[in-house]
């Protein structure tokens, strides 16, 4: 008798956990490959960049496995990792940069906590009461026992438009001697004039984070929503790529290179001025 | 709660073959055991969503489901829900976006899953917790029987999830356990 009442709330209970509606549940729709064959998160980008899942996607590889960072494995992964529909690298730059990524006696790997890679985020915010574009470069520092995403640099038009130093004649200037009359001639400098930039050092490079979160701290600005995000990669010697989201049908779609450029000695910076924009 | 506890002795095994003072990083053995504790909260999730969105459910019953759904996440925890044409994110609190899915004006509304997920690896974060994302991918499909409409959607589920070790008291032995909760939840519309 007990043996068949724990058999009837055995029933009942898998009666009330499995409507089969569920992940997994019996009736789910099929992958046809494509969820499969997508780089469906930045992590994965990651995993199959370093050769450290396998084929179809299933096993995580460590590296106590024998297929880890297999130089076969990672060669078809990343050959696949480009965006072959729309960007336009080219067949041999994508080589040189497998010849380089996949050598022999230096492989390279993408490490999450190394660097040398970082976030640009496309954002909106209400400013003096209108929809404003804000771009937000974020990286990730070590804090506490982990880590954590942090705005290291923005780009915000209107704060642009503000530091417009002029040059040549039009730039304004404290003669010499200023200081033999006490810099009596800053009232001039500063109520005539409505370029105080003009009175700053060659170097001087405003700092917007500081301007925005002081904006923001005003009330000022406020947040609004998020339109795009993509990451710039650096860590790969010689070489810089674009990793972009692309969500359309087919199989080459989720996160994907869509941009790639060798680096020679210098180039280097004059990729990440572009990038950042900061002037 | 009771129906996870096998999952969690399971990591609590997991965990008993690496020294517990050794370090906080998490083995590939560990991770495992966390990844189907974590895949466990997602199902339970998939399935009252199902449930929530079916025009079949009564309303008491919906409000119930609602009650568990919340249970899994932890506070404050949003969704973000962007469409093809509205690159956009719609914020919403976890309650608030079950309920504009209970209230979807259809005739009839069928809800699946398909057979594929991807866990990130386990990131830690500054206060010590570890956090991870699942990605699922949904199909909705949704009939409304006057006009003859059907509305079908995939969409694309990464849904972040917060791992913590945590101490309970059995039989006045202190038992340390992994425990998963699920955090803020970004829905995309895929093109498929």
């Amino acid at each position: 008798m007990r043996k068949l009442t724990v058999l009837l709330l055995l029933i009942i209970t898998s009666i009330q956990l499995a409507p089969g509606q569920g992940l997994y549940s019996p009736g789910s729709p099929q992958d046809d490959g494509r969820f499969a064959a997508s780089t469906k998160q930045v992590n994965q980008f990651f995993r199959r960049f370093n050769g450290e899942e396998s084929a179809d996607g299933k096993k995580r590889y460590y590296d106590t496995d024998a297929q880890f960072r297999d130089r076969e494995l990672r060669g078809k992964f990343i050959s696949v990792l480009f965006d072959n529909e729309t960007s336009s690298v080219e067949n041999s730059l994508k080589s040189e940069f497998l010849k380089d990524v996949l050598s022999e006696n230096l492989p390279q790997y993408l490490n999450f906590h190394k660097g040398e890679w970082f976030a640009e985020v496309q954002t909106t915010f209400i400013f003096k009461g209108k929809k404003e574009e804000v771009t937000l470069f974020m990286k990730l520092q070590p804090e506490g026992l982990g880590y954590e995403w942090v705005v290291d640099k923005i780009n915000f038009k209107p704060f642009k438009n503000l530091f417009n130093k002029p040059e040549g004649d039009a730039k304004g200037f404290l003669h010499p001697l200023s200081h033999e009359i006490g810099f009596m001639n800053l009232r001039k400098a500063f109520q005539e004039n409505d370029k105080p930039e003009s009175y700053t050092p060659k170097e001087y490079q405003p700092d917007y984070l500081t301007i925005f979160l002081y904006e923001m701290k005003n009330g000022n600005l406020k947040f609004d929503n998020i339109s795009d995000v993509k990451f710039h990669f650096f860590q790969i010697n010689n070489w810089y790529f674009e990793l972009n989201q692309f969500n359309r049908p087919g199989f080459n779609t989720g996160w994907l290179i869509s941009n790639l450029v060798k680096l020679d000695a210098g180039d280097k910076d004059v990729v990440q001025k572009y990038i950042y924009d900061q002037k | 709660m009771k129906k996870y506890i096998p999952l969690f002795l399971l990591v609590f095994l997991a965990s008993a073959s690496i020294t517990l003072a050794q370090s906080n990083d998490i083995s590939p053995s560990r991770k495992q055991a966390i990844d189907s504790l974590a895949l466990e909260k997602v199902k339970d999730l998939s399935k009252y969503i199902t449930i929530i969105g079916s025009k079949e459910t009564q309303f008491s019953e919906a409000n119930r489901v609602m009650d568990r759904a919340e249970e899994l996440f932890a506070p404050d925890a949003e969704m973000g829900v962007s469409s093809i044409n509205r690159k956009e994110i719609a914020y919403y609190k976890v309650r608030r976006y079950f309920e504009r899915l209970m209230a979807l004006n259809y005739d009839r509304v069928n809800i699946t899953w398909y057979d594929i997920h991807y866990i990130s690896d386990l990131e830690r974060q500054p206060d010590g917790r570890y956090v991870g994302v699942v990605t699922v991918y949904q199909r909705f499909e949704g009939t409304s029987l006057e006009s003859g409409l059907n509305y079908r959607d995939t969409t694309k589920k990464d849904i972040t999830i917060y791992v913590e070790k945590k101490q309970t008291q059995i039989a006045g032995r202190t038992i340390e356990f992994w425990d998963v909760m699920l955090g803020d939840i970004r829905v995309t519309e895929t093109s498929a």
